[in-house]
């Protein structure tokens, strides 16, 4: 086991170096001077020597192969470079944002499965009743709403006195008060948990007509011990790959739910350091993003080891 | 599947009988669709979306964009039966248009996608050996990328004109389309009439054509009606977002982006355009879901 989590940490670096030279080839083809981009209305008042002496500073002036090795060269001993806008180092805005996504992220997965699965169960083990029908339409108007239009009604029902009914703060991050991380978390979760319920319907309707689980019957065990140890059980190995394939779909909606919600991750950075061509934020941010997206591809494949005792990784 | 038939003692007049009444696999399909009441409410509401689209300027009540200073933000009415936005402009009228932009852009995502999906596929299942392993890597890596942050960085090299936009909703789309067609083409592959055909000297490029891609339109029906209704999600995020694509009348997902700013005096801006979306989508979803369900042999009973 620990050979082969070493060795998938090994492969990491070839795709990330790969990953990274594609984000920079893409940065540099995007149209725009960084430095206009940057300064905006300001750039037009400085006098030309300024402005040269700004460019040798950022070191945008550079031809690109000197800039690419410059990059990387300081990317592979962890400097990232400070923000053109900001003046902040990367690493900082990382250090502070990345904890904040990730733990949105975690929330917005723990709804999709407290609602999902239970959902799904519920639906398998009444198939074709009219509890199995309604739940699986909800679950397809959660997929059919747009995150953003979600994250606004909740806002617009649940935390306004318009309502009269405030029951959520509105935005923010609240200083890490685990309240205010509630709303963005059922907003992001709620595409999550109709997958999720979708899977979880399809997979347990797979299991049930199993052998063994007729034999668990036979031998007298109880329903409960039947459900759980051995029909949800088996069941589980689907949900987590669609938890793992939808990961980048999550990423995605955590980038529009912290616009909503106004949450300090790195989504609200990374669509204005595109937009202002703020290079060494652009770079930092994008590869630290498929880094974790390549360390949960990992768990989501430790975690079938640990369901699936038939499964070995060596 | 006729289970009836071969249970019953051989008759041969009898047989004769039943065997006109047999439906083909196609008639069992469309029975099976229709059938689902659900599926035909989405057949309902995708024909409806498209009529709004296709006759916007004969429903719409105003022009999409004429301004009426004196008529700002007013709640939905008689005279505007959605309600009016900052500038005095009917909500309704500019939904309607929206469903233009929304649909086309989805429809010719798709197709792009499905062109793309459909022939690498065909190719990497038929081919095999390196050329699938490459297609099949490649279409990891697509299925990898975060969709969302592939169209913000996508929009930012080449812009948010339509063309541009079509091409990178076809580039998220297309790997679930590549997988689908790739496993279909393993399956027939070795069955007599692609054999047949082989033996009888046809070429790689009209067994593809000929016998491969027909019978993967049903599966690709699915996976376009989803697709659809994921491309309108996704190009109204990326409106959200202000990425969408810069044209005078307005999208549904820009609709939305602005009607923020008015939740607190103006609910109506913001709410008609998301359940326009939400209802849209909905139907391409009840569509694919009845296509899939009748796609299951289980149900010919």
């Amino acid at each position: 086991m620990t050979k082969y989590i070493a060795r998938r940490v090994l492969q990491m670096i070839p795709t990330l170096l790969i990953i990274f030279t594609v984000i920079f080839v893409l940065r540099y083809l995007m149209p725009g001077d960084p430095l206009k981009a940057t300064l905006g209305e300001e750039y037009n008042r400085l006098d030309p020597a300024t402005i040269a002496r700004l460019e040798e500073e950022l070191g945008i002036n550079r031809p690109f192969l000197v800039q690419y090795f410059d990059h990387l060269g300081r990317m592979l001993r962890l400097d990232l470079g400070r923000s053109f806008i900001e003046r902040q180092p990367v690493i900082d805005i990382i250090g502070y944002r990345l904890p904040r996504t990730l733990q949105l992220m975690l929330g917005g997965i723990a709804v999709g499965l407290l609602i999902g699965i239970p959902a799904g169960v519920i639906s398998a083990l009444r198939q074709y009743s009219w509890l199995d029908h309604t739940l699986m339409v909800i679950a397809l108007i959660g997929l059919s709403m747009p995150v953003f239009w979600q994250g606004l009604m909740a806002q617009l029902l649940l935390t306004q006195s318009t309502t009269g009914i405030k029951i959520f703060p509105v935005a923010g991050f609240g200083d890490g008060d685990p309240w205010y991380m509630v709303l963005p978390s059922l907003v992001l979760g709620t595409n999550l948990s109709a997958v999720v319920a979708r899977i979880t319907r399809t997979s347990m309707l797979e299991v049930k007509g199993q052998d063994y689980l007729k034999t668990a019957r036979a031998k007298g065990l109880t329903n409960r011990v039947v459900l759980f140890r051995h029909h949800m059980r088996n069941a589980m190995l689907p949900i987590v790959t669609i938890v793992g394939l939808q990961f980048g779909g999550i990423m995605g909606g955590a980038l529009v739910t912290e616009t909503i919600f106004n949450w300090p991750g790195l989504g609200r950075v990374i669509v204005t350091a595109i937009q202002r061509l703020d290079t060494p934020v652009i770079l930092g941010v994008l590869t630290m993003g498929a880094l974790t997206f390549m360390v949960a591809n990992l768990i989501t494949d430790l975690i079938y080891a640990l369901i699936d005792p038939r499964i070995r990784y060596n | 599947m006729n289970s009836t038939a071969s249970n019953t003692p051989a008759n041969p007049a009898q047989v004769a009988q039943i065997a006109p009444i047999a439906r083909s696999n196609q008639q069992r399909f469309m029975r099976a669709f229709f059938r689902n009441r659900i599926a035909v409410l989405g057949v309902f509401i995708v024909l409806t979306m498209v009529i709004c689209a296709v006759f916007a300027p004969v429903i719409a009540p105003h022009p999409p964009n004429q301004i009426n200073p004196v008529d700002r933000l007013k709640p939905p009415s008689l005279q505007y039966p959605l309600g009016t936005d900052e500038f005095g402009r009917d909500i309704f009228s500019r939904l309607l248009y929206g469903a233009q932009i929304s649909l086309v852009i989805a429809f010719v995502a798709q197709g792009v996608a499905i062109s793309i999906g459909l022939t690498l596929g065909l190719v990497s299942g038929w081919y095999g050996g390196w050329l699938d392993d490459v297609i099949m890597r490649i279409t990891d890596a697509f299925f990898a990328i975060p969709g969302l942050m592939f169209l913000i960085v996508w929009v930012s090299i080449l812009g948010a004109n339509p063309i541009s936009i079509f091409v990178a909703l076809g580039l998220i789309g297309w790997p679930s389309d590549a997988r689908m067609m790739r496993a279909q083409v393993l399956s027939l592959k070795e069955r007599e009439y692609v054999l047949a055909a082989r033996a009888m000297g046809a070429s790689a490029a009209r067994i593809m054509l000929r016998h491969l891609l027909p019978n993967a339109v049903a599966p690709s029906l699915v996976l376009a009606s989803l697709g659809i209704a994921g491309a309108i999600l996704a190009e109204s995020s990326l409106s959200f977002i202000g990425l969408g694509v810069q044209i005078p009348n307005p999208s549904w997902g820009t609709m939305i982006s602005t009607g923020r700013n008015f939740t607190s005096n103006a609910w109506w801006y913001a709410i008609f355009p998301g359940l326009t979306i939400m209802i849209t989508v909905l139907g391409f979803n009840f569509i694919g879901d009845g296509l899939r369900d009748a796609l299951d042999p289980s149900q010919y009973r």
